[in-house]
């Protein structure tokens, strides 16, 4: 292993943008990094606010109108290398809000995020559990090692 | 001066700098892990991580161009905070003090000041894209106060370092002249060698009182977490240093470990009398004064909430008539 | 200083501190506009409709059922009041009796809940406070109610234990649960009351609370804040004593003085106690009996509304049925009444107070934006 990707391994930034949806993946992917139980830091995962620190952007919920601009803009404010974590089920593929509708369909979803930015790691669940989140951010780890 | 001497020297000064550079990269890892991890009851990080793995994964990545009034400038200030706090550890080592007056506590005052004013330029150029940019219809009909400046979050914090410059520094500056006072000579030269026949400052009264307010001081210039209010994550993020990416973070992350050695190396140098220099056993006593500070400051760090204005004024205030005091005490 | 808090003037205001809708201090989509004069808020504009599905109109039509489970969709907080809330709707149109014990169930539900959601509010709470070693305490403190909600329900967010006539089969309490339970709740109620101990002897803590974002009564009462942000400004106001299924239960509705977020803060810190105490009474006189009842027939119906006491506060739904189809859902939930609220206790403090004045209303957005009507600009 070089030691660009050692260092990468060694240190990962995480970022988490959240997108409409119920709140509840949101709080299980801040639990994992700040409850003492699942305590992401130990597995070299770092949360921080500030997309030019990010390495890893962690996108939950179904992309609300209003979100999918600020979406792609912190996207693109990430420098290279970057992976993408879709969570949850409405991140995956629009939730219940975009699949379950009485009469009227809800207009206000603008995604699945990976219609809006490419993804590179889907974590499945509603809401996903912190265990998840962990090996999602493993899954989409090979990406960052391997890039120039 | 002969040739061996001279050679002498600057292997002492090289070695130094080494070994004030390996130090520092670990000590973010060892406040974060055994610190403040081991209080909030879980493993932590790996002491690698914070300070070393971390730059160095910052230097692997691709350089962008910051969102920036001045992009290159805003670029080259961590270099010019690496440079300045690289002269004061340097005017600090012993083979350097027939430098004469830049080697006294008035030149290291003003590099001091240098870094201090640095981030008001950073929080100046830097334009996020995490607050005014960011695409959201703001201005849009029924909304409040249309015409008013808008400003970024970094202006805020821009704004806070110049209040920090004005009032923030006064128990570190003050701290530093205590052993001024007692030895009646700014060049460090004198503070050491005076030092060394008298005794360290430290086991003196207005030496326990000068150090308690330098250590509070050193919390302050570091901007660590009960001073934090120039990057506190409740309202300005990260502050000056958001636009910074790939390398020039990894700048960033070093100057912070380097300024946090150097300022126990200048802690060492006043009040116990011991320079930092590889050639001597004393060394050891600075990288332990360089272990011991962030520890402390991690204990303070993890224990407080972060501090506003109201809270820091009467802070400050008080570690400044604290520090008076101490120089008073110098004189009975 | 409460009288002098009024929106000043925009001579005064010099500029405009832009935040969100991605920020540390806030974890959820909303935009923020501070009105600043050196650094003190005069004035504040909290934008919502960030997060906006639709809920309601997705609700249209909708065969009831579904519709229930899609009310607990509404938020990931506090999930299982919207779910009984919107279930309870339904039990009202259609006259159905629900046995006791699966009222009991609900009620040990909904008290968890409330639990869980005020140790994330004051987890939250002291992370912006900058308190990072609280905020995982309380963390971890907390866990141990998600690993009760999760026994139970088998998700540890989205539960769905309640149906039309009962609780679902899978979250029947047996002795193995309730011997949890006890067990979870002893566990909580000790570490809690360390935490409150810990919290109110910290002078550097309280210098930051103390005072500050204060809202009096009268500002309360004028500006319809519900629920405990209500009950922290001394106005003694809790839905559950009046509601029916709440009778057999003995507690007190705590009160603080002053509305600030010291004020706010013990107030969840408080409440905490007073739900174990009203899950013990109901482990202890748990009756005996089956937990659904499936004789009922479905009809149609007027516009029926059913109001509860969400963690948060007062929380309203209300539909009516039509070929077992809902039609006309209406949500109203407490943090849509706190908005005017988070924006009013700004004013007048410094900028890193004012995080924490929005926090201390207990914002839940994805609550609130539901069916706000969006118009393009």
């Amino acid at each position: 292993m070089s030691l660009r990707s050692y260092s990468r391994a060694r240190a990962v930034h995480v970022m988490l943008v959240y997108t409409g949806g119920c709140n509840g993946c949101d709080i299980e992917i801040v639990n994992s990094i700040f409850s003492p139980k699942y305590d992401a830091e130990q597995y070299k995962l770092f949360l921080t606010w500030n997309p030019r620190e990010a390495d890893v952007l962690v996108v939950t919920g179904p992309v609300t109108k209003y979100n999918e601009k600020p979406l792609k803009e912190i996207y693109n404010a990430i420098p290279e290398p970057k992976a993408v974590i879709a969570a949850g089920a409405c991140a995956l593929m629009g939730g219940v809000y975009k699949n379950i509708n009485g009469d009227i369909p809800s207009e206000e979803i603008m995604g699945p995020v990976d219609k809006v930015i490419p993804v590179d790691a889907k974590v499945p669940g509603c809401a996903v559990r912190p265990e998840d989140i962990l090996s999602g951010a493993v899954a989409a780890l090979p990406k960052l090692l391997e890039a120039k | 001066m002969e040739a061996s001497t001279i050679i002498y020297s600057l292997a002492a000064v090289v070695g130094t700098i080494i070994v004030a550079f390996i130090v520092s990269i670990w000590l973010p890892g060892i406040e974060r892990k055994f610190i403040q991890a081991r209080i909030q009851q879980r493993i932590g990080p790996p002491i690698s991580s914070p300070g070393l793995m971390a730059p160095l994964k910052f230097f692997f990545k691709e350089t962008i161009n910051p969102n920036s009034a001045l992009p290159q400038l805003y670029n080259a200030l961590p270099l010019v905070a690496i440079i300045t706090i690289f002269f004061i550890f340097l005017f600090l080592i012993p083979e350097m003090y027939f430098l004469g007056a830049l080697t006294s506590i008035i030149a290291i005052v003003g590099l001091l000041k240098i870094e201090e004013v640095i981030y008001v330029f950073m929080g100046s150029f830097s334009r996020s894209i995490m607050s005014l940019s960011m695409p959201f219809p703001d201005l849009a009909k029924g909304a409040k106060y249309p015409n008013l400046t808008r400003s970024f979050l970094e202006d805020l914090s821009s704004l806070r370092a110049f209040r920090l410059i004005a009032f923030g520094s006064f128990p570190l500056y003050i701290a530093l002249f205590v052993p001024v006072a007692r030895v009646g000579s700014i060049f460090l030269m004198d503070i050491v060698s005076y030092q060394q026949l008298q005794g360290p400052i430290l086991f003196s009264a207005a030496g326990v009182l000068g150090a308690i307010v330098y250590f509070m001081g050193y919390l302050i210039l570091l901007n660590e977490y009960p001073f934090a209010i120039l990057k506190t994550k409740a309202d300005v993020i990260e502050g000056p240093y958001m636009e910074y990416a790939a390398k020039y973070r990894s700048y960033v992350y070093l100057s912070r470990g380097f300024l946090m050695f150097t300022l126990a190396a200048l802690f060492s140098v006043l009040f116990l009398g011991i320079p930092p220099n590889i050639l001597s056993w004393g060394i050891l006593i600075n990288i332990i004064v360089a272990l011991l500070f962030p520890i402390l400051g991690a204990f303070m760090s993890a224990f407080s909430p972060i501090f506003t204005f109201k809270q820091f004024y009467p802070v400050v205030a008080a570690l400044s008539i604290l520090g008076v005091l101490a120089i008073i005490t110098t004189f009975l | 200083m409460n009288s002098n808090q009024k929106p000043s003037r925009e001579e005064s205001i010099e500029a405009e501190i832009t935040m969100g809708p991605v920020h540390s201090a806030a974890i959820e989509p909303y935009r923020v506009r501070l009105f600043v004069e050196d650094e003190i808020v005069k004035d504040a504009e909290i934008t919502v409709g960030i997060n906006h599905r639709g809920v309601e109109r997705i609700m249209e039509g909708l065969p009831v059922e579904k519709a229930n489970s899609l009310t607990e969709k509404i938020c990931g907080i506090c999930s299982n009041i919207h779910l009984w809330n919107s279930v309870m709707v339904a039990e009202k149109g259609l006259q159905i009796e629900i046995p006791e014990r699966a009222n009991y169930i609900r009620i040990i539900m909904a008290e968890l809940e409330r639990i869980h959601s005020h140790l994330l509010y004051l987890a939250h709470g002291n992370e912006v406070l900058g308190h990072e070693t609280f905020s995982m305490r309380l963390f971890y403190i907390r866990e141990t109610v998600m690993e009760l909600l999760r026994m139970i329900g088998g998700n540890r967010v989205q539960y769905g234990v309640s149906v039309i006539g009962g609780v679902r089969p899978r979250c029947e309490l047996n002795e193995k649960r309730i011997k949890k339970i006890r067990e979870g709740i002893d566990f909580i109620e000790q570490k809690v009351s360390d935490f409150a101990n810990r919290f109110v002897a910290d002078p550097m803590i309280l210098s930051r609370i103390d005072g500050i974002c204060s809202i009096s009564k009268k500002d309360a009462l004028r500006l319809a804040v519900t629920g405990p942000s209500l009950r922290a400004t001394g106005v003694d106001l809790d839905l559950r004593r009046d509601m029916e299924c709440y009778q057999p239960f003995d507690f007190e509705v705590i009160t603080q003085e002053g509305g600030d977020i010291k004020a706010n803060l013990l107030m969840r810190v408080l409440e905490i106690p007073e739900s174990i105490k009203i899950i013990r009474q109901a482990l202890n006189n748990i009756p005996e009996g089956p937990i659904t009842d499936r004789t009922w027939k479905m009809q149609d119906t007027d516009i029926i509304k059913s109001y509860v006491e969400a963690p948060r506060g007062r929380l309203y739904h209300s539909y009516r049925l039509e070929d077992g189809r809902v039609r006309g859902s209406i949500v109203r939930t407490p943090s849509m009444s706190n908005i005017g609220a988070m924006q009013y206790a700004v004013i007048g403090h410094h900028i890193t107070d004012a995080q924490l004045g929005i926090v201390q209303c207990d914002p839940c957005f994805t609550c609130t934006d539901r069916a706000i009507q969006i118009i393009e600009i």
